[in-house]
């Protein structure tokens, strides 16, 4: 109900006081009327007056509202009340305690009316009124006072003056906002429009419409009554209602977009409560301490604990987390947890949860079924393992009851909690970093031998010929001719492909090392048979070749140079006789003790032969174009058992028992030296780079030295059961053999690389066992086909064998 | 393999032979049915189709292109053929088995061996070129040579009498000429250039030019007519004593030994090389046309003029049929293994395109079908040692010679 409609009900209510006022002519005032009104419920019936009665059924209701209120006002003042509220009691009480103040004022508000008053109840009431705001107080007064004098105009006075009074009282109470005359509630009163009545009052009664006049009537009405222009009417009840001159004044304030409220002073002066302007001095008598204007350091570590955390993305900005959140999808969880699971414990990483009680099963029941139950050999069995309980299948023995009522108490309860609990206290509760290595792992992965074709894997030819051990071989620079030299006294040229021997040379003595020369433009193959070291054109290829080979060793060159007699003792160059030539020896070279290895250089004019009986005489190097050798080394340095010239630099590789000594022979000092760790080294053979170095030993091993990495091996290879006695690398593929007295020649895969970061990669790719083997020696020679990636190797069985890719 | 013998096939026979032709209905087989059965069943049918085939013939079955060597089923699981489907089996009169003829006994090996009509001409390591007669007669052995003969061949294997060439490690090949009116043979003009040993020469087919290739990597292209009025050309010393021939052309590509030549035309030369290459020459502009790039070192080579595909052996066990016009895939079409060792020739029948012959380091010589890689048709044994040169240039005769010092000759039944 809007606040219109308020106005409009006190408005109608005052009329009704007025006229009822006017008829009972009761000199009571209104204000205890309405105070009555709202304790209606308690009052009693009193002397209700009949002729309010008889007019009409809610101004009866007031009539005798007020006329109760009369009774309770009057019993108010000697406090006999049972029931009266709070707000009469206030008033009651304030009315003793500020009686003196009150009438101060009462006096100065009467002298502005010019009236007195002297009554008591008045007093009371203005009182009652004085609690309220100050604004009215000065109308109430005039209004109690002028109550008896002048009845019409105090009485709208009064009115106006108790409406604002009740308004504040009974601010709170709703049933106030209600019309209480008409029950129908908030209906459109249209629908009413065809009864005679218009709705219901608080009795079930209806309301009678009042009577309405045709034109005439309301014209004649007009013309005749005075009050016709202020007369409206009140839609909910239907009657007629005259508005006091008040009502007009409000009306035309609201109309004139006035404050309703004539005493309200607009341009009362402005008190500032609060100030609004700003104070230039504090508050605080005392300075700021310095503190206050240092950086907080508490401060600094908080921010910088945040700036941390956001840098290592701990905690996210609200950007961020926004576009988490728009990223996220719905996350779907087990409403129940298993029980497997590990739960997550906030706190401890990777926590161990305790291991979950067994359920119990039949045999705990305390029915269990008989089969569950000790037989006599089982109680027996029982009853032996005393001693050692934990050798029982069960730790109890199972027992029957009737009910579960009989089931006594268990006796080790406590028992097996207490040390459930110690199991569980000394258990050690988090997961164990256990580093498991699979022996597996640790081999280095290695490159499958599928993908490196081509290696020699079958054999293709077996060169029959010789009758005793082969003991080394070699090929021609175009692998048209291989050279073998044998315990059987020959050299034997064969042809590769087809196996068919060309040339045999008979010699004196076994053939411990033959080679072929490196340079082209010579046919000549360097041959060690026992003490002679001989030089000898095959006579196969290119006849121009050989026969210019002839000429050119036909002319000794002549020198003047005496040869120390330390070098004429160890060796002694010799042109051979003419049966010697006709088998093709050019040149002979007389040692002072067995020669076992000779070795050219790359050019083909130097090599050197090798006498590991010779002491520190046991490595000549001798050169064809002069005629002429030289000892290098003046001291032994241990029994020689192999030389090699490096294929780009002058650098020789001297290996003895142990070690391997590179010298360089132009300066003629000592490079390095290797430390192959082992006890006796049987041959070696260097990369075509020049920088790797294989070395074969007598204790099976064999040894990758990578030269520019270090001065020990690379690479330990155990490959063979038994001593190595050849290796040779491929000059083309990256391919290394080696055949050992086991008779097995084995193939590997040896790539270096020219990076320098990047190691040699060595794979052994596949064993060939074909020879036979005779008096415990098996393989001696291994050499490689110049282009293709075929392996040749001579055995002590007499034979040699190509294997081809 | 959950075959139940009870299974049936579809086939249907078919032949190219019109005079063993059946009736082309779909026939119903075991699945496991091999040739034998096939061929049985054929000569039924031929029997009921013409009451006079009284003498059954031998049939081998082309299924799929390949010959049937294993029961039909599993020759078509092998190719996951399906077994749904009618089975077109071709057959064809099967290839005689050869007949050990004769057995030529040199004093060395036999590296070179040709044929032309009843003239088998040999070249040893013992430095001889000998010419014997298909009887098994030795017609003459000349020693002009003085290293090991790699290779000869007749200039012209219709006519015999128009001379042939043979090269050899003593850096040289001659050719021959036979005096008209005598038997009398004499080199006619030594071929003088090589560096190194010569290990192979081709003829042309039209005989005017000879292609020599050995281990000094280059080819060599030769006239072969023996008119004197060409360049270069000089009377060695000694009245009687041949020509001293330059060669015409040297054509440098390979990086190694060049072990066999052919001939495709009058103007294309086919050199197969230990630099595991097979080139083809242009013989008129002197270049290279275009190159087979292998995986091993060729050890020998054939061309087909019937089918136009080259055979070629290399340093294994294998011998491998290349298509040098197939532009797609891989050049090599077909590997045929059988042999133990490295194949040391092989050579196309002259008169059949499917039917080859090899001969390997395992002392077999071998017969073949193309349409059968896994198997020879036929193993003709009789060598004691490595097989080094095989023939087929007479029909009749497939020759071959080995490390025994021997040459066996093989009587073909089938011409």
């Amino acid at each position: 109900m809007g606040n219109k409609q308020k106005t409009e009900k006190n408005l109608k209510r005052r009329i009704v006081k007025e006229t009822a006022k006017l008829e009972s002519e009761s000199d009571q005032s209104d204000e205890e009327d309405f105070l009555n009104v709202v304790n209606n419920e308690e009052a009693d019936s009193s002397d209700g007056d009949e002729e309010i009665e008889d007019s009409e059924d809610e101004n009866n209701e007031f009539t005798e509202e007020e006329s109760e209120a009369d009774s309770d006002v009057l019993s108010a003042g000697g406090g006999e009340e049972e029931d009266a509220d709070e707000e009469s009691e206030d008033i009651d009480d304030s009315e003793d305690e500020e009686i003196d103040e009150e009438s101060e004022k009462d006096e100065s508000a009467s002298d502005q009316e010019d009236e007195s008053s002297g009554e008591e109840e008045l007093q009371n009431e203005s009182d009652k009124v004085k609690t309220k705001p100050k604004k009215g107080s000065a109308i109430e007064k005039t209004s109690d006072s002028s109550v008896e004098k002048t009845l019409n105009k105090s009485k709208t006075t009064i009115d106006s003056a108790s409406i604002a009074n009740v308004f504040h009282e009974y601010d709170h109470d709703t049933s106030d906002e209600e019309d209480i005359r008409n029950t129908v509630g908030n209906v459109p009163m249209n629908w009413y429009d065809e009864y005679k009545h218009l709705g219901y009052d608080w009795d079930g009664n209806q309301i009678i419409k009042p009577e309405t006049g045709d034109q005439l009537d309301a014209f004649l009405k007009k013309m005749e009554d005075p009050d016709f222009w202020r007369t409206v009417k009140d839609p909910q009840t239907g009657q007629n209602v005259v508005l006091s001159d008040q009502d007009i004044e409000l009306i035309k304030r609201i109309k004139a977009q006035k404050i309703p409220d004539v005493t309200f002073d607009e341009y009362a002066p402005w008190i500032e409560w609060f100030t609004s302007e700003v104070e230039q001095m504090p508050l605080r008598k005392f300075p700021e301490h310095k503190r206050s204007f240092l950086p907080s350091r508490h401060e600094a570590k908080q921010v910088s604990k945040l700036v941390h955390a956001l840098k290592m993305g701990w905690i996210k900005t609200r950007a961020e987390q926004a576009a988490l959140r728009a990223k996220k999808e719905p996350e779907f969880y087990m409403l129940w947890q298993t029980d497997d699971g590990a739960e997550d414990m906030r706190r401890i990483h990777k926590h161990i949860s305790a291991p979950k009680r067994l359920l119990p099963g039949h045999a705990e029941s305390y029915n269990p079924p008989p089969e569950y139950l000790f037989d006599a050999k089982e109680i027996k069995q029982w009853n032996k393992l005393k001693n050692a309980p934990w050798k029982r299948k069960l730790h109890f023995v199972p027992q029957k009851f009737d009910s579960l009522r009989k089931v006594p108490a268990y006796p080790r309860f406590i028992k097996e909690r207490f040390l459930r609990c110690l199991d569980l206290y000394l258990c050690p509760r988090a997961i164990k970093m256990k580093l498991n290595i699979e022996p597996e792992s640790l081999v280095p992965k290695l490159p499958s031998p599928k993908d490196l074709q081509p290696f020699p894997n079958v054999l293709a030819i077996e060169y029959k010929g010789h009758t005793d051990m082969v003991r080394s071989i070699s090929t021609d620079k175009s692998g048209q001719f291989l050279l073998s030299g044998s315990d059987d006294c020959t050299v034997k040229v064969w042809e590769v492909n087809t196996g068919r021997c060309v040339k045999t040379i008979v010699t004196d003595s076994v053939v411990r090392s033959v080679e072929w020369c490196p340079n082209a433009a010579l046919s000549l193959v360097l041959v060690a048979s026992g003490q002679e070291v001989m030089l000898i054109n095959p006579n196969v290829g290119d006849f121009v070749v050989s026969s210019k080979t002839d000429s050119v060793l036909r002319e000794v060159p002549k020198s003047d140079a005496a040869v120390p007699e330390r070098v004429r003792t160890t060796v002694q160059w010799a042109e051979p006789d003419e049966a010697r030539y006709d088998r093709g020896v050019r040149i002979s070279l007389q040692h002072f003790k067995e020669v076992t290895q000779v070795t050219w250089h790359g050019k083909g004019d130097y090599f050197a032969s090798v006498m590991p009986d010779g002491q520190n005489r046991s490595v000549i190097i001798s050169q064809i174009s002069r005629r002429r050798s030289q000892l290098p080394f003046t001291k032994s340095k241990g029994l020689v058992q192999c030389v090699l010239f490096h294929p780009t630099k002058p650098c020789l590789f001297v290996a003895t028992q142990r070690h391997v000594r590179i010298y360089d022979l132009v300066k003629q000092t000592l490079l390095k030296k290797l430390l192959t760790n082992s006890k006796w080294i049987s041959t070696m053979a260097v990369h075509p780079g020049g920088d790797n170095l294989l070395v074969g030993t007598y204790d099976r091993k064999m040894l990758w030295f990578d030269l520019d990495l270090s001065t020990k091996p690379y690479q330990t290879l155990r490959l063979h059961g038994t001593a190595v006695r050849g290796v040779a690398f491929h000059r083309r593929y990256p391919l290394f053999a080696s055949g050992s007295d086991d008779r097995s020649l084995i193939v590997s895969h040896g790539m270096v690389y020219n990076d320098l970061l990047q190691n040699p990669l060595i794979v052994p790719l596949k064993r060939l066992q074909d020879h036979d083997d005779f008096n415990d020696f098996g393989i001696f020679g291994v050499h490689f086909h110049p282009l293709q990636p075929w392996l040749f190797s001579s055995g002590a069985d007499g034979t040699i064998k190509l294997y081809s890719n | 393999m959950e075959v139940s013998s009870e299974c049936q096939l579809q086939i249907r026979l078919i032949t190219k032979q019109g005079l063993y032709a059946v009736p082309d209905v779909p026939l119903s087989v075991p699945q496991t049915i091999d040739t034998k059965s096939l061929n049985d069943l054929v000569n039924q049918l031929l029997k009921e189709a013409n009451p006079e085939f009284l003498k059954p013939k031998d049939f081998d079955f082309i299924v799929i292109g390949e010959l049937l060597r294993v029961p039909l089923i599993e020759h078509l699981q092998e190719r996951s053929v399906s077994t749904e489907v009618t089975v077109e089996i071709e057959y064809i009169e099967r290839t005689p088995a050869p007949e050990p003829e004769d057995s030529l006994l040199h004093d060395d090996w036999v590296c070179g061996v040709q044929t032309a009509d009843k003239w088998i001409l040999t070249g040893c390591y013992d430095h001889s070129v000998n010419i014997w007669t298909t009887h098994g007669k030795i017609v003459t052995s000349l020693k002009q040579h003085t290293n090991f003969v790699k290779a000869v061949a007749w200039i012209d294997k219709s006519d015999p009498s128009k001379g042939f060439v043979s090269v050899s490690h003593d850096l040289t090949g001659i050719i021959w000429s036979i005096e008209p009116g005598t038997d009398k043979i004499v080199p006619e003009a030594i071929l003088r250039g090589h560096e190194r040993g010569v290990d192979s020469v081709g003829v042309s087919p039209n005989a005017s030019r000879l292609a020599t290739g050995g281990w000094d990597t280059n080819l060599k292209l030769w006239s072969a007519s023996l008119e004197e009025d060409e360049p270069a050309l000089k009377r060695s010393r000694g009245g009687n004593a041949a020509l001293v021939k330059t060669p015409l052309h040297t054509l440098k590509g390979h990086k190694e030994a060049i072990s066999s030549i052919n001939w495709l035309d009058n103007h294309v030369v086919c050199t197969a090389s230990m630099d595991h290459t097979i080139k083809f020459w242009d013989a008129e502009l002197m270049g290279i046309k275009s190159e087979i790039v292998g995986q091993k070192a060729f050890l020998s080579s054939s061309w087909s003029h019937l089918s136009n595909a080259l055979l070629a052996t290399s340093a294994d066990r294998h011998i491998r049929l290349y298509d040098p016009r197939s532009s797609e895939g891989a050049v090599c079409k077909t590997t045929f293994t059988s042999h133990q060792l490295w194949v040391g020739s092989v050579t196309w029948c002259g008169y059949d395109q499917h039917l080859f012959l090899s001969g390997g380091y395992d002392a077999a010589v071998k017969l073949w079908d193309a349409r059968s890689p896994r198997a020879p048709l036929y193993n003709l044994q009789g060598h004691q040692g490595q097989v080094l040169s095989v023939d087929w240039s007479n029909d009749k005769y497939m020759v071959s010679g080995g490390s025994d010092n021997s040459v066996h000759i093989f009587k073909n039944k089938h011409v």
